[in-house]
Parts: C-alpha cells; sequence; structure tokens
C-alpha cells in the first residue's frame, strides 16, 4: 500500500528547468550560429529553424525530467523597423519557467526564446 | 475504456482536447480589439503587445480546460525587412499544440503564437 501524501507533484530543485542556465545554452548556441552571419532572405529560414531545434537539444541533454519545452526563434533584417516581442504564460510558476536571449549584429537580430513547462 | 487507450493522451478525455479553429477566432478577436487599425506608434507598442497576449490567455483561461498556456506575441514595424520565425518543441504530441496566426495592417505585421500543454 502506497502512502498518498508522499506522492511528489512538484521536481526537486535540482531537476528544476533553471531559466539562468537554459539562457546560457539559448545565448552559447546563439553566439556559435550567428556571429559573422549577413541576412539573407534564402537562407535566414532554415538558420531560425536550425537554431530553435539546437536549442531544444541542448536543453533536452540537461536531463531535467517530465518537462516539455516550447522553443521559439525569431531573426530578422536590421533595418531600423520597430519591433515588440511580448509573451505570457498561463501556468505553475513554482515549477514552470522560461528564458530568452537575443543576438545582433549590423544586418540581423536574432530573439530566442525557450520555454519549459513541467508535466505533474 | 483500458489503459492503452486512455496512456496516448496522458489521462485526458478527447473532449478535453483543444480546438484549432477556435484558438484562431480568439486570437484574432483579441488582435483587433486590442489593436484594429491604429498605425504603429511607439509609445502604445508597449501596451498593445500586453493587451493582445492578455486578452488571447483570459479567452483561453475561460475555457477551463487542463491546460497551460504560453502565449507570444511579436509586433513589427513594416519597413521592407525580412523576419523569419521558427520554433520548434518538445511534448506529447497527441495532447499539446500550436497555433501561429499572422495578422497584418496597413503599417505593421502581428505575429502571435499559441502553445498549449496538458497539465
Amino acid at each position: 500500500m502506497v502512502d498518498a501524501s508522499q506522492y511528489q507533484l512538484e521536481p526537486d530543485y535540482k531537476n528544476k528547468f533553471k531559466a539562468s542556465r537554459a539562457k546560457e545554452i539559448i545565448g552559447n548556441v546563439l553566439k556559435a550560429r550567428l556571429t559573422g552571419a549577413v541576412y539573407h532572405a534564402d537562407n535566414t529560414s532554415s538558420w531560425a529553424r536550425e537554431i530553435s531545434d539546437d536549442i531544444k537539444h541542448h536543453l533536452k541533454e540537461e536531463g531535467w525530467p517530465r518537462y516539455k519545452y516550447c522553443v521559439q526563434v525569431f531573426v530578422g533584417e536590421q533595418r531600423g523597423e520597430g519591433v515588440r516581442l511580448a509573451c505570457r504564460g498561463f501556468w505553475d510558476p513554482q515549477t514552470d519557467s522560461y528564458a530568452h536571449d537575443i543576438f545582433q549584429n549590423e544586418s540581423l537580430f536574432c530573439v530566442a526564446c525557450a520555454f519549459g513547462v513541467y508535466l505533474y | 475504456m483500458d489503459d492503452a487507450d486512455v496512456a496516448p493522451f496522458d489521462g485526458l478525455t478527447e473532449d478535453d482536447l483543444m480546438d484549432d479553429a477556435e484558438v484562431d477566432t480568439m486570437v484574432r478577436e483579441a488582435i483587433s480589439v486590442s489593436v484594429g487599425e491604429n498605425p504603429f506608434i511607439h509609445s502604445k507598442i508597449d501596451a498593445w503587445s500586453n493587451n493582445v497576449v492578455e486578452g488571447c490567455l483570459k479567452r483561453l483561461a475561460a475555457l477551463n480546460k487542463p491546460f497551460k498556456y504560453v502565449v507570444t506575441c511579436n509586433l513589427t514595424q513594416k519597413a521592407g525587412a525580412g523576419l523569419h520565425a521558427a520554433s520548434c518543441t518538445r511534448w506529447n504530441d497527441k495532447t499539446d499544440g500550436k497555433l501561429t496566426v499572422q495578422w497584418e495592417n496597413n503599417t505593421m505585421i502581428i505575429l502571435v503564437t499559441v502553445y498549449w500543454l496538458a497539465i
């Protein structure tokens, strides 16, 4: 007989999604991928896909169990246009979190967000 | 129903799942209520993006479904510059989903993405 009061509803601290670590991962991927890159309409689309895939892959390697991830990447041309990005979650702040990082150079900018949502 | 039928939905029933078309309508409604045909004004962007995201979340939360939601909103001024968005997820494909709505008026492009993840 299992005592129901012993069920674990939340991850331990060491198994929690850590926003600071996620930000580091995102920053590293962006730097590795985009340093010296020049915007070009034809290949930027595939960069965005590759970057998001890379970030997801690295997050999975962190091994936070029972987490679902959403990674979103925007790559845009630097032309002085106004851009505003907002995000918000309807979730459990105890377990769920997000991280983002920004990369910019003369010809492009890139914003990447990663959301970690815990499955109870 | 035995366990094998329930397992793919993580304990949810088919009625609990989200309907893409319903979400699409909600997002478009939230955008047109808060932004409409207004031109791109720098000082108002903060409030607009907040209203769009909040409007979407309120409508989603009112569904009373066993999901957590993430909403992102991107407002870009039309200046002839290219923008590429990509997203990549790791989740239970059977229950969770994503919807992107692209909406534009004369001066800006709004890109709203909604993710719903089963609890």
